[in-house]
């Protein structure tokens, strides 16, 4: 019997009741053979048989998943092998041991085989293993392999197969088989024995891998009848998890019954099944779609729907969550949200369970012969959740631990040894009595002394169990030769992944949190599903890697070679049939998405693309901004190439999003689609808050334009369609970030004896090289050069990096290259604006030309007179000034910001710069916009001051009056170097001036400062200092009382000594003692928890999860708390950490009454109510060829060009962009401009006489 | 909600019903492996091994001293009877009812002996028999399921210790007290949810 039906249809039940015929019929159980697909549907079956069949004997039932069937047919068959294998050793019972064995056994295998120069980012072990799944699921024979070798024209396959081998060997050697090894003996053992089954049964037969169907086909000349349902369009799991398609009526030289259930649930998934497969979107009446652009918004939305969902009436066990994204951070979300959850993901660490994290601690420390320091913060977890000792003491112990290990190198138990307390002496007393037994006694001995088993922790149980059980398979398999203390450390790394025979608890009261798979595989049944993370890669997982290929390596690959379209189509193919299984276990779907992760990454090619949706480009009820006459030219646009030189203040932004409005709507270029529409910013800051700006317009869009930075656009292309092969790049490519690419170079100087300092200077090198030798093939003859260039690309290629350059330089290569890749984006650009582009490089320029090329609809916006940054990068403002020559240009000269003496000085500034033949600006006056700007001739002041104190007191008196007058006035001092900025600081700090330094730097982020200083306050509760400090952050952010701040001020104690009944009415006492004594084994948890505690509801929600990722990942490389939170500390002037780079909202934090110093660069595009600009000294600014001196900077990068400017030229620029600089400087001030200098200043302790910019003589 | 029982679970349930809620339903009970344990194991699959005829001489050949003394005892004792062992390692399935309710008795014969019209359950044990063997919920347990396979009284229970090398004999004595001590303890909690 054969019957092609889907799951909703009564497919199984049919086979359940031939069975039960037969077994009525007088047939022995035992002569029946039910294959199912996992243990689940195992369950399911049996509970069926059992409820049918009457009161008495049921039998023997062989009802089996496959890997069932194969660990019982090897237990019962075992004396053949064991006869078989020449050794004189034996084994009664074989060992059906776990993963974790394999993995050990593997590693040493790898170590015993040379893999010369294998040096793939994915570990050795991970490919091998999935390598030696595949070949054993899909039984390919030796010559097969050795087929697909050459077809995937493998590397290191001999040396992949030797280690295979060897693995082999040793698992006969050792009677260990995992249940991938042991598909090896059950194929020889069926081969060998007499086949016992008359009539097999198989359910989901679309699912089953090829060792399964060998062994149908052996067995089928002595079977009397198959039975075998399963659905034609299924096959989900397809690839790594290897079934593929058979065909059974081919098998059983019959025709299949389909079960004619045409119901519309079949309907729509076989539909979606078709579109999926052919490329065209799906548009579901039954699916909605909720897009977001943060992935909190996205739980938060998720939610509330569920919360909605139970008000009127539904069950948990109605919803399922799917997601390939299960980390932390879904996870506390929504525990937090106080439903039942039911996680069925599996690939975690079991030391993540913080149970066993402290007992495994707590055995490292048994076993430790040699007296290692422990880390204090996990003592702590130790004393307080597994000894339960008292919570204060514990501090004071660990104290004087930390003390006398500096002196002494006492190891903790001596410590505790001396102590007469009941716990530590029983602990004591263990470890005495364990200390040289099994890891096994000792961890029983620890859990049945400390632990206390009751319900409440059945689940940590079972994790101890599943432990246990590892621990006992090594002690038994490797007859204790393995170390006790290396035994945790195998266990501690290994990822426990899945045991196909053991079977989820699904607790029916629960919502299920899931990935699609997981689904599929229970045939999960749910009212409602919510399809989460759907704009995330992970939804069409990728099959291969250097030593595998999961779909080569399928049993029936016929084709000569493997190509990309290849891996695409066959991906398409597994996505559908997994959507369609999807479809058919749900009633109402919902998609949700965020085009951001976790960390703030743009999410590229998930699912959601399969699927199209009503766009509804209504916007909100906002009043709708009508633009000023001088704006209105550039709505005029109707298509071509426009330039738009935009004057500081006059409203850049907001111009830009009417445009994309009127574009969205029609206006200008007829029906197009969001997705044909690319904005390109300079800063990544600005694309996301660009995004928000649009998505608050129009909340029911489903897709957003395109807005990214250029090096976000040239990141999509070279992942979009896995282009990168084109490019020879390993799929598992990484852009380096700043912190690992400096040590790469200051790796490099060392090698090649070249001072540290000059690591900015080579850092900026590079960068401008690789831009010459995309743009003009050129090799530079620099022979110091060169070798510090090829060691950096050799150094990336190592690791698998590509760096910012490369981004650029690899699109354009990609599109240059390739004429189908340049034909997909120049359809797809129908239109493409770019902001800032005076800072735009040339390669940037290139690559919006290219994109560009065939709709030839290209608007640039920027202000030439605003080009700060090209003496020092790549930027090139005079191809902007080129492209206004030859296009539409359009001019906003009208400047809303500045009050009109304001105005004056900036065009004083250009005049006098013109008469000076500084060829800085182009011909662009500021005008005031009408009854707008402020009106005030005297705005601005100039002052020259004879001594610097002078000028200081002038600014700090100037302040002191605006802050009195003027309290939510914005001020800034903006100044010429980092240096100065530390002295302003100071100076300021001095006179109680609160400041604000405008950085990126990590610290900056309010988040990562209050956690670092409690996690500091942790690793040290003694610090006084610290909780004063950290007190004045949270009292400065509002966010503890003052009561509170001058309760810390006032402390002589360290807090948790504090007992006194006086602080219990100090909240601050008990979060700070909470947190002390919160005992997280991971430190994602603890800043998760800290952070979610002060910021949960403050814009600053979203930076949690990046610092608490950050946190994480420094634990990674650092192993211990301690060391991980100096780090932190360490790297806090650093922008940012891994690429991440927090969410930051301009009204973030509140900025007024703060005076804010930064240099005049990164003033560029902020505007203030006041603005001092000190320190305006020839030096600081010239504008003089004759006196300014070219710094080896500007000289260096020279000399790796192509066309190197001569210091004259260089002069000349760095002249004309310090006018620049300076114009930039006055047009930040809204109200009124201070310029200033002193005639006298110290330079390193001396004073120096002086003299003033140019310029400033001339405005006085 | 706990439907299935095996002999094991029931004498805890009789015993203790909140050592037995604590095992078998919350789960709680640590996984201990001791030496006696694998010992037994061992026999019982070495045992299973001889009487189904593979060749185990090699494993055999790998015992310790004590191990091969054991070993040949039972061999000794088990060989000319050889062919009268119908079943090894025989898992079963039983159906019961009770009060409208349906719970299974699940379990494993050891070994099933048959001469004529006769079956003997054989049980090997380690070391000591049962203290109260006719009526321990082993005996009573296999009794009941056996009878529900076979459909006979005519049952011995055989126990047999394998260091010692001597077992003991326990008749049947009748299926209605078997079912309703199973069905007394079984309804301590069957009928809680």
């Amino acid at each position: 019997m054969l019957i092609n039906a889907n799951s909703t249809t009564n497919r199984t039940k049919i086979l359940i009741d031939e069975y039960l015929k037969l077994l009525s019929s007088g047939i022995d159980a035992r002569k029946i053979l039910v294959l199912v697909q996992n243990p689940k549907k195992k369950k399911e079956f049996i509970d069926e048989i059992k409820e049918k069949l009457p009161v008495g004997n049921i039998g023997n039932l062989k009802i089996y998943s496959f890997f069932g069937l194969v660990y019982n047919y090897i237990l019962d068959n075992w004396a053949i092998i064991e006869n078989t294998i020449k050794d004189k050793k034996s084994k009664i019972i074989p060992n059906m041991c776990g993963l974790e064995v394999s993995q050990y056994i593997f590693k040493e295998c790898i170590q015993e085989v040379n893999f010369l120069g294998y040096n793939s980012k994915t570990s050795l072990l991970h490919q091998l293993l999935r390598r030696n799944s595949l070949i054993n699921l899909n039984s390919l024979k030796e010559d097969e392999i050795e087929k697909r070798t050459k077809i995937l024209q493998e590397t290191y396959s001999k040396e992949a197969n030797l280690a295979i081998n060897k693995y082999k060997m040793k698992t006969i050697d050792l009677r260990a088989f995992d249940y991938i090894r042991q598909i090896n003996l059950f194929e020889f053992l069926y081969k060998k024995l007499k086949n016992e089954f008359e009539y097999v049964f198989l359910d989901d037969g679309d699912e089953i891998t090829p060792c399964v169907f060998e062994y149908l086909k052996h067995i089928k000349p002595t079977v009397k009848e198959f039975f075998i349902g399963y659905d034609i369009l299924g096959s989900s799991r397809l690839g790594y998890l290897g079934a593929i398609n058979i065909n059974f009526e081919e098998f059983l030289n019959e025709k299949a019954k389909t079960i004619s259930e045409e119901n519309e649930k079949t309907k729509l998934a076989k539909e979606i099944l078709e579109n999926v497969k052919n490329d065209i979107p799906i548009k579901q009446e039954n699916v909605d779609f909720k897009p977001f652009l943060k992935r909190s918004e996205m739980l938060d939305c998720v939610l509330e729907d569920i919360k909605n969902l139970i008000k009127n009436g539904a069950k948990p066990s109605d919803i399922s969550i799917i997601t390939p994204v299960c980390d932390d951070f879904l996870k506390t979300s929504l525990e937090k949200a106080g439903f039942e959850f039911n996680f069925l993901t599996k690939n975690e660490k079991l030391n993540q369970n913080k149970l066993i994290g402290y007992i495994l601690e707590l055995l490292k420390i048994f076993n430790d012969g040699k007296n290692i320091f422990v880390s204090p913060y996990v003592l702590k977890g130790i004393f307080i959740e597994l000894l339960n000792f008292d919570k204060i003491e514990t501090i004071k112990i660990i104290q004087e631990y930390i003390i006398t290990q500096e002196l002494q190198n006492k190891s903790i138990l001596d410590i505790i040894k001396e102590k007469n307390i009941p716990v530590f002496q029983k602990l004591i007393e263990i470890f005495e009595q364990t200390r040289f037994e099994k890891l096994s006694v000792q961890l029983i001995a620890i859990i049945e002394n400390f632990v206390k088993i009751d319900k409440k922790i059945s689940k940590d149980i079972i994790k101890i169990n599943q432990l246990l059980k590892q621990i006992y398979d090594f002690e038994e398999i490797f007859s204790n030769t393995v170390e006790n203390l290396d035994l945790i450390n195998q266990l501690e790394n290994t990822i426990i992944s899945e045991n196909p025979l053991s079977d989820d608890e699904i607790n029916p009261n629960s919502i299920i949190v899931s990935t699609a798979q997981k689904i599929i595989d229970y045939s999960h049944k749910t009212k409602y599903q919510f399809w989460l993370d759907t704009k995330n890669e992970n939804w069409l997982k990728q099959d291969i890697g250097p030593l595998y290929n999961a779909w080569v390596m399928q049993k029936k690959w016929d084709k000569e070679s493997f190509d990309l379209e290849d891996n695409i189509e066959l991906t398409k193919d597994r996505t559908a049939r997994i959507l369609y299984k999807l479809f058919l276990l749900g009633n109402k779907i919902t998609l949700y998405s965020s085009v951001w992760d976790n960390l703030g990454f743009e999410n590229f090619f998930g699912i959601d693309k399969f699927f199209t949706f009503e766009e509804k480009k209504e916007t909100t009820d906002e009043k709708p901004i009508t633009p000023r006459k001088d704006q209105e030219d550039v709505l005029k646009y109707s298509g071509g190439l426009m330039s738009v030189s935009a004057t500081a203040g006059s409203g850049k932004t907001t111009i830009m999003l009417l445009l994309v409005e009127k574009l969205l709507s029609g206006e200008i270029l007829g029906n197009i689609e969001p997705k044909n529409i690319f904005v390109l910013t300079f800063m990544e800051s600005a694309a996301r808050n660009f995004k928000e700006k649009i998505k608050a317009k129009y909340p029911s869009l489903k897709e957003l334009p395109n807005i990214s930075t250029i090096h976000g656009l040239a990141l999509r292309i070279i992942k979009e369609n896995n282009n990168y092969t084109k490019l020879g790049l390993d799929y598992n490519f990484e852009i380096v970030d700043e912190i690992k690419r400096n040590m790469l170079l200051s790796e490099i100087l060392n090698i090649l004896g070249i001072s540290q300092d000059k690591l900015e200077l080579y850092s900026s090198a590079i960068s401008a090289y690789k831009s010459e030798i995309a743009n003009y093939n050129y090799k530079t003859d620099n022979k110091l050069f060169l070798s510090v260039f090829e060691l950096y690309q050799q150094g990336l290629k190592s690791q698998y990096w590509i760096d910012y350059d490369d981004l650029l330089c690899y699109s354009l290569k990609l599109l240059k290259e390739n004429k189908d890749i340049l034909k997909y984006y120049q359809d797809l650009t129908k239109i493409i604006i770019e902001d800032e582009a005076q800072d735009s490089s040339e390669i940037q320029q290139s690559l919006i030309t290219l994109l560009g090329g065939k709709n030839n609809n290209i608007i640039r916006c920027g202000d030439i007179n605003q080009a700060i940054t090209s003496t020092f990068t790549n930027s090139d403002p005079k191809g902007f000034k080129k492209f206004i020559e030859k296009s539409k240009s359009v001019i906003m000269d009208r400047c809303q910001r500045c009050a009109t003496g304001v105005l004056d000085c900036a065009n004083s500034t250009v005049e006098w710069a013109k008469g000076q033949k500084i060829d800085a600006f182009s011909d662009l006056i500021m005008k005031p916009v009408e009854n707008k700007n402020i009106v005030d001739k005297n705005a601005y002041q100039t002052h020259i001051f004879e001594k610097e104190i002078d000028e200081v007191n002038f600014v700090i008196n100037s302040l002191k009056d605006i802050l009195k007058n003027d309290p939510k006035a914005t001020i800034g001092i903006l100044l010429r170097s980092n240096f100065a900025i530390n002295k302003w600081d100071k100076v300021l700090s001095d006179v109680a001036i609160k400041t604000y330094r405008n950085s990126d730097n990590l610290i900056n982020n309010p988040v990562y400062r209050i956690c670092l200083l409690i996690l500091e306050f942790i690793v040290n509760p003694y610090d006084i200092k610290k909780i004063q400090e950290l007190s004045r952050e949270l009292y400065e952010l509002n966010l503890i009382s003052f009561e509170d701040f001058q309760f810390a001020q006032n402390l002589q104690e360290p807090i948790f000594l504090n007992n006194s009944p006086d602080n219990f009415e100090h909240q601050f006492y008990w979060d700070m003692n909470y947190f002390l004594y919160k005992n997280h084994y991971s430190i994602y948890n603890l800043v998760f928890e800290i952070g979610s505690f002060y910021f949960s509801k403050t814009t600053n929600k979203d930076n949690i999860e990046l610092v608490a990722t950050i946190a994480q990942k420094i634990f990674q490389s650092q192993k211990t708390f301690e060391n991980s939170v100096s780090k932190m500390r360490e790297i806090q002037y650093k922008n940012n950490f891994a690429n991440i780079k927090f969410f930051s909202n301009s009204n973030n934090e509140d900025k007024s009454a703060k005076v804010q110093i930064m240099t005049l660069h990164k003033s560029k595009g902020d505007e203030f109510d006041y603005v001092f600009i000190p320190e305006l000294t020839q030096n600081n600014l010239c504008f003089s060829e004759a006196e300014y001196v070219l710094k080896e900077n500007s000289k260096f990068i020279q000399k790796v060009k192509k066309y190197p400017k001569n210091d004259i030229e260089l002069k000349k620029e760095i002249i004309e962009e310090n006018a620049r600089l300076i114009y930039v400087g006055i047009t930040r001030a809204k109200k009124k401009l201070y310029l200033s200098v002193a005639q006298k200043y110290k330079i390193f302790n001396r004073e120096k006489e002086q003299k003033p910019s140019e310029f400033l003589e001339n405005i006085l | 909600m706990i439907d299935t029982f095996s002999a094991n679970s029931l004498k805890i349930l009789e015993k203790d019903k909140n050592e037995f809620i604590n095992k078998y339903i919350h789960k709680l009970s640590l996984f201990k492996k001791d030496e006696r344990a694998i010992l037994g194991q061992n026999f019982h699959a070495l045992i299973c091994m001889f009487l189904k005829g593979f060749d185990i001489s090699k494993m055999v050949s790998n015992l310790d001293e004590k191990e091969q003394k054991i070993w040949e005892n039972i061999e000794n004792k088990l060989t000319p009877i050889k062919n009268n062992f119908i079943e090894f390692e025989f898992p079963f399935l039983i159906k019961c009812e009770l009060k409208n309710k349906f719970y299974y008795l699940i379990g494993r014969f050891d070994a099933i002996y048959r001469e004529n019209d006769e079956f003997i359950i054989w049980d090997w044990k380690t070391l000591n028999f049962p203290k109260n063997p006719a009526d321990d919920l082993q005996t009573v347990v296999y009794f009941y399921c056996l009878n529900q396979i076979y459909k006979t009284e005519k049952i011995k229970m055989r126990y047999f210790s394998l260091e010692k090398n001597e077992f003991i004999d326990i008749n049947f004595e009748n299926i209605e007290k078997y079912k309703n001590k199973i069905d007394e303890i079984v309804s301590k909690i069957l009928f809680d949810f």
